[in-house]
């Protein structure tokens, strides 16, 4: 594989994003506001239970810090890269990517990290100051789990890029994807615990949620972070995670090779 | 000399799904399809050779795109077999895509945001570029087109002349070993199609780099092309050099003789009058052979002749005429 050409990608793509930096206030903004809603519901539902209290175990700033890292930090914005996908397919520009050495998905992997990179330092990282300034945020309940949770945010990241490039391949069938983003984005705000963490789900609910791949995406990240699963428990739930990443990575391949036989052989 | 290129009965056809109009047709087409057969190349043979440039001509819908698509290996031929240095050009895409260098007139490879010079950079890594090499192939390149002084400006500020430029560099930073343009002077002025016709000529003549480019623009093949492939509904009308498609045509040339009086009725065995207009009298000249001299010989020295003007016909009207005859001359391999 040429390295050195997928790292291109991703500077690249932050270059990109450079260029048009002044469109980030109105992103960064909303994650403001977006974030302070959910910490509103938060201190509402914990100061209705009494300020002390601690719903599962879980205790108030635990979940601020929750709140941040399920939502901007791990279920970054993936409607870029679906529009992305999506209009290289309409326009028939994909056939650009073919006519390289390359391989698709991949350059989409590697540009795709340059604007969740570009987002992290332009976006996040300011929101999560704010958040610890104004909120306080908790440090990872050990070292172990802090560590735990660096392994945890790649695979995490991987999770969701290929479930949204499989998403995004489905444009080859449909020609459109509006409609299955919006049920997907849906299904899988609820199934990854980007909004409410399993540990408030009914049981036979968690227990399915638990071990579906979106889990992996905001969940078991953050739960991992907060000290919510045991060292044991953290390396398993780390394996599963794997081997759900490499089921997604073979479907993708799949697909993509079905996409690429369907636009060689029929033209698009 | 072994062929570069290889095309053997190879043919295209597309299923389309037939839509049925109306809503109740939307409805109808939701549950069942039909399909209708677009044949858009069809037994199409050709060789072509190392250092060859050839432009492949055709009016829109001829299949030129689709064929140029195959060579390049995003289409799989439906029939035929088609072999680009060697190998099947779908079966290999990754190593055909790093040896040949494609141009598309109508879709970029630039990067839109980013300047000319880094989707430069970008293209050295993806086809691994030595850095001398590429450095030396970009001041060439470069200089040759003229892009010094916007190479540091963002793609999308530039004016099409400029992105073409730009694009044909991009496709020849790697060495290529076959150039495909499909129609790389749509939408150029005068002067961009000039530059970008001469850059290739001389290209093709000094690098040695196989062109192959479609076009609906004449002009483009009696500047870039010795060869010319013709192709219409999908087939292969013509194949072979310019002037012998003329002589294939029987396209003759036009005599203009003008005397100072009217001499009367004129009859050449050597030219055949088409209109007569007195003291002005056009001929046309059957044979290639025939010469001003044979037809002024014959004419004698009894007449009171003022001006000669011989007329070449224009590479037009040799088309046009290919065109709406369509003659069945096809398939005639050098």
């Amino acid at each position: 594989m040429k390295a050195r050409a997928y790292a291109a990608f991703t500077v690249n793509a932050l270059q990109t994003r450079l260029t048009y930096r002044h469109t980030i206030w109105a992103g960064a903004f909303g994650d403001l506001v977006f974030i302070f809603a959910r910490i509103a519901i938060w201190v509402s539902v914990y100061g209705a239970a009494g300020a002390a209290s601690a719903a599962n175990g879980v205790t108030l700033p635990e979940m601020i810090t929750y709140s941040l890292l399920a939502g901007p930090l791990l279920y970054w914005d993936y409607s870029r890269l679906l529009a992305d996908v999506g209009t290289a397919i309409r326009s028939g520009d994909v056939a650009v990517y073919l006519l390289k050495p390359l391989h698709y998905p991949a350059y989409l992997a590697a540009s795709h990290l340059g604007h969740f990179l570009f987002e992290l330092a332009a976006s996040t990282v300011p929101v999560a100051v704010i958040i610890l300034l104004v909120f306080g945020l908790q440090p990872p309940a050990s070292l172990f789990h802090g560590l735990a949770f660096l392994a945890y945010w790649p695979l995490s990241f991987m999770i969701l890029f290929t479930l949204a490039t499989l998403l995004g391949l489905a444009a080859f069938w449909l020609m459109t994807v509006q409609s299955l983003d919006w049920f997907f984005n849906a299904i899988m705000t609820l199934l990854s615990g980007g909004m409410v963490p399993l540990w408030f789900f009914p049981g036979w609910l968690a227990a399915i949620a638990g071990h579906l791949p979106f889990a992996w995406i905001s969940y078991y990240p953050a739960a991992v972070y907060l000290g919510k699963l045991e060292p044991g428990q953290t390396l398993l739930y780390f394996g599963i995670g794997l081997v759900w990443l490499a089921v997604l990575l073979a479907s993708l391949a799949w697909l993509w090779s079905r996409a690429r036989d369907r636009l060689i052989v029929q033209g698009g | 000399m072994s062929a570069i290129i290889e095309v053997s009965g190879v043919a295209k056809t597309f299923r389309q799904p037939k839509r049925l109009p109306g809503m109740g047709g939307a409805l109808r087409s939701l549950f069942s399809r039909q399909f209708t057969e677009v044949r858009a190349v069809q037994d199409v043979s050709f060789t072509i050779a190392p250092g060859e440039a050839v432009g492949y001509l055709g009016p829109n819908g001829a299949g030129k795109s689709t064929m140029i698509k195959m060579m390049t290996g995003i289409l799989v031929p439906s029939a035929g077999t088609l072999s680009v240095l060697g190998r099947e050009p779908h079966a290999h895409r990754m190593t055909n895509a790093a040896e040949i260098g494609v141009v598309f007139g109508q879709r970029s490879q630039l990067w839109w945001d980013l300047p000319v010079r880094d989707s430069f950079d970008l293209h050295r890594h993806i086809y691994e570029v030595p850095e001398a090499r590429f450095a030396e192939n970009l001041a060439f390149l470069t200089s040759m087109l003229g892009m010094a002084d916007y190479l540091d400006r963002p793609v999308r500020q530039l004016s099409l002349g400029q992105r073409m430029r730009a694009e044909i560099a991009m496709a020849l930073l790697h060495d290529p070993k076959i150039l495909f343009l499909d129609e790389p002077t749509i939408g150029l002025d005068v002067v961009a199609k000039d530059a970008v016709r001469k850059f290739l000529a001389r290209i093709n003549r000094e690098r040695g780099t196989t062109i192959i480019l479609t076009t609906h623009d004449l002009q483009d093949i009696e500047e870039i092309c010795p060869r010319l492939i013709m192709v219409d509904d999908g087939k292969l009308l013509f194949d072979g050099e310019l002037p012998r498609l003329r002589s294939a045509l029987g396209s003759r040339r036009r005599l203009r003789l003008e005397f100072g009086t009217d001499p009367g009725p004129i009859n050449l065995t050597t030219a055949r009058l088409v209109t007569d207009d007195g003291a002005a009298k056009h001929f046309l000249l059957d044979s290639e052979d025939t010469s001003i001299l044979d037809v002024l010989t014959e004419l004698g020295n009894g007449y009171d002749l003022k001006d000669v003007t011989l007329e070449e016909p224009a590479i037009e009207e040799v088309i046009r005429t290919f065109y709406q005859s369509k003659p069945q001359l096809a398939a005639t391999t050098p």
